[in-house]
């Protein structure tokens, strides 16, 4: 197919060779909805945030730690397009072996607390985030036992959440955070590291990605990209097997009211 | 309305995800289904499991101690993207403890045709859509049918046997030299045939597009049949240790065979006239073969060889009835085979040897004459028979003439 005709160029990061898969199929989708585009990968979403700053590209599928840090450099709102139906519903949980969980965030004191990738809005900031506004500093208060894998891919890669639980498995960690969709898509794949391991805490939801544009972009092609984002069916047998990949069932309409817990975390704890 | 389901002890991962899907799944969009679990941990978790299948955790209730409840609100994509399945029915019936092949159909009658695309689903099941497009050559019930297939499918499924014990082959041990030469060179022409027998039906089998199920266990089952031929009739030519001759003309013979592509076409060359003039060379064999094991091995053969034949004619008759042109389509087959055998001139002498041999039972002169004689007999039974065979699928005497005249002097 050609992309020469492509109205908008859409950046992402290629955290698995897959993204190239789901990118070449949503590129026939926005095709027949009238609103072609090319998508552009990077390794990284700092990258991303600089190349949607820089207007290499129009839009970026940003993690929710990328959009605040594109926000917080840009200076000022930036309009968000979309999300997955699993963005507005993201929580991090907090797994222990069987036996030895905990009622309050107070009681992990003094336990050994496994992290994944310290730019993780789910698997380490909003963690010790919203265990501090509980009113336990976990920094101080554990022995945090950080994995910090894949960093620039925020995440994405699940790598440092399998360390996490193989970490809590082995008796190398008592508790650690992993992003709540991470475990389902672990026990849904079976995990045998995860047969003695339940969740112990769950924070409050926040949102996760979304797409992120200038607000320089035109009104009226936003709101068609939107639209036809909004408009892919996972009924539609040939977007089914990339939506899978994607982990969307449904895209929701952008939305602020998600990211204010991150935004707060990253300007308590990044110069 | 709110669908209540108790988890009791059962967890993410030990079975609660099971009913969970079975409870859901056939719900309607926007219903509700409350989960009661004594575990926090599965509560908690259980948000996680209805965001990933596409669902909605829309209240939660976590009170000290438990039970602890999550109220899921069914999403609203399809789990398979198909039409529900229908309601259950009555299925096809066994009887005197069998279930036969053609109970197959009990529901609907065998489709004149079936798109191309269509993958690997079996009878009676719903294919999901976003399946990738297959591109299957035969299509049309008409050009690869036989009326009794499925009975032909059960009863080559009942008749299976085991050349490694089903042949005495102990008794194959003690022939004289000469007497093991013939046998060797009848039983290497014999598995030479049988090879092409095999590759013929394969050959179709891949085309064959999957809602005629019958049809693909037929060509299996045909295929199984040739390729315990092709051994039983190897290890006999083999186990008195006297090698014999592959001959040219022969490959001649089959390489045309290889080279007809229609299956009708096909149907005619091999089942009917190959396999047909082969019955009456097994028969042959089995009353003259000097051993109990080539006696065996040929008997056995031509109990397969029947049903092969059977349905050549059955689907050539069916074929010619429905469409009359066919016929002269199919003497067209025959003569453009004929048309690259013209340079064979009868049965391979050493064939007509090797059967002399075996017939006459030594190489005493009066015997000799005798099996001369035998072998005469022979030729003159195939080509009785075939007329018979042609006559039976649909030909006239005066066109089954001529097909029977341009059949292959190799016999197959």
């Amino acid at each position: 197919m050609s992309r020469r005709g492509a109205e908008l160029r859409i950046g992402a990061v290629s955290y698995h060779p897959r993204v190239v898969t789901i990118w070449e199929k949503f590129i026939e989708h926005f095709e027949h909805s009238g609103v072609p585009i090319d998508y552009i990968l990077y390794s990284n979403y700092p990258r991303l945030v600089s190349a949607v700053l820089d207007g290499d590209v129009e839009i970026g599928w940003n993690t929710n730690t990328a959009f605040v840090e594109l926000e917080q450099q840009l200076g000022e709102q930036a309009p968000i397009l979309g999300m997955r139906d699993i963005d507005a519903e993201y929580a991090t949980v907090i797994l222990t072996r069987r036996g030895e969980g905990f009622e309050q965030a107070g009681q992990l004191s003094g336990r050994r607390l496994a992290l994944g990738s310290r730019d993780s809005g789910h698997a380490a900031i909003l963690p010790l985030y919203y265990l501090r506004q509980q009113g336990f500093d976990a920094e101080t208060g554990c022995e945090l036992i950080r994995f910090d894998t894949d960093i620039g891919k925020h995440g994405d890669t699940g790598d440092s959440e399998l360390r996490v639980v193989r970490a809590i498995a082995r008796g190398e960690a008592d508790a650690g955070a992993i992003g709540e969709p991470t475990l389902a898509a672990f026990r849904g794949e079976r995990l045998a590291e995860l047969a003695d391991i339940e969740v112990s805490w769950r924070s409050p939801t926040y949102y996760h990605c979304n797409f992120t544009a200038l607000p320089t972009l035109d009104r009226e092609l936003t709101q068609r990209w939107s639209e036809a984002l909004l408009a892919m069916s996972y009924d539609d047998p040939p977007m089914r097997p990339a939506m899978t990949l994607e982990g969307v069932k449904q895209w929701l309409p952008g939305d602020r009211s998600g990211y204010e817990a991150l935004a707060d975390a990253m300007r308590q704890t990044l110069p | 309305m709110t669908r209540e389901l108790d988890a009791g002890a059962l967890e993410l991962g030990g079975g609660l995800e099971v009913l969970l899907a079975a409870s859901i799944d056939p719900m309607q969009p926007g219903a509700r289904l409350l989960v009661r679990t004594p575990s926090r941990a599965t509560a908690y978790e259980l948000h996680g499991w209805a965001h990933r299948a596409g669902h909605r955790a829309v209240a939660e209730r976590l009170p000290d101690g438990g039970p602890y409840e999550l109220e899921i609100e069914r999403g609203a994509h399809r789990g398979v993207l198909a039409d529900p399945l229908p309601a259950r029915a009555s299925g096809p019936k066994p009887a005197d403890g069998r279930m036969r092949t053609s109970e197959l159909r009990w529901q609907a009658e065998v489709p004149a045709s079936t798109p191309a695309s269509c993958g690997f689903a079996p009878l009676g099941s719903i294919p999901e859509l976003g399946a990738p497009r297959f591109d299957w050559t035969l299509n049309d019930r008409d050009t690869i049918w036989a009326d009794d297939v499925a009975e032909l499918v059960d009863q080559a499924g009942a008749a299976q046997w085991d050349a490694a014990s089903a042949v005495p082959w102990d008794a194959a041990l003690e022939l004289s030299e000469f007497m093991e030469r013939a046998v060797s060179q009848v039983m290497t022409f014999i598995a030479q045939n049988e090879y092409a027998a095999l590759y013929v039906p394969a050959r179709f089998l891949p085309g064959v597009n999957p809602a005629f199920p019958e049809m693909v266990m037929w060509l299996s089952r045909h295929v199984h049949d040739e390729a315990r031929h092709i051994e039983v009739f190897t290890k006999r030519s083999l186990i008195g240790g006297q090698a014999s001759y592959s001959l040219a003309s022969t490959e001649l013979s089959l390489h045309s065979l290889l080279e007809e592509h229609d299956f009708s076409g096909c149907a005619l060359l091999l089942n009917v006239l190959g396999e047909g003039t082969f019955l009456d060379l097994l028969q042959f064999v089995d009353q003259h073969a000097p051993d109990a094991a080539t006696r065996a091995a040929a008997a056995l053969a031509h109990r397969d060889e029947v049903r092969h034949v059977h349905f050549g004619i059955s689907h050539v008759r069916r074929r010619i009835a429905l469409d009359p042109a066919e016929r002269a389509a199919l003497v067209a087959v025959a003569e453009r085979r004929a048309s690259k055998l013209t340079q064979m001139s009868g049965l391979s002498p050493l064939l007509v040897e090797g059967l002399t041999i075996m017939a006459a039972g030594s190489l005493q002169p009066a015997e000799l004459s005798h099996g001369a004689d035998a072998v005469k007999g022979l030729m003159k039974t195939m080509e009785t028979n075939r007329l018979k065979r042609l006559a039976a699928a649909g030909f006239d005497p005066q066109t089954a003439q001529y097909l029977s005249d341009l059949h292959t002097p190799n016999l197959m």
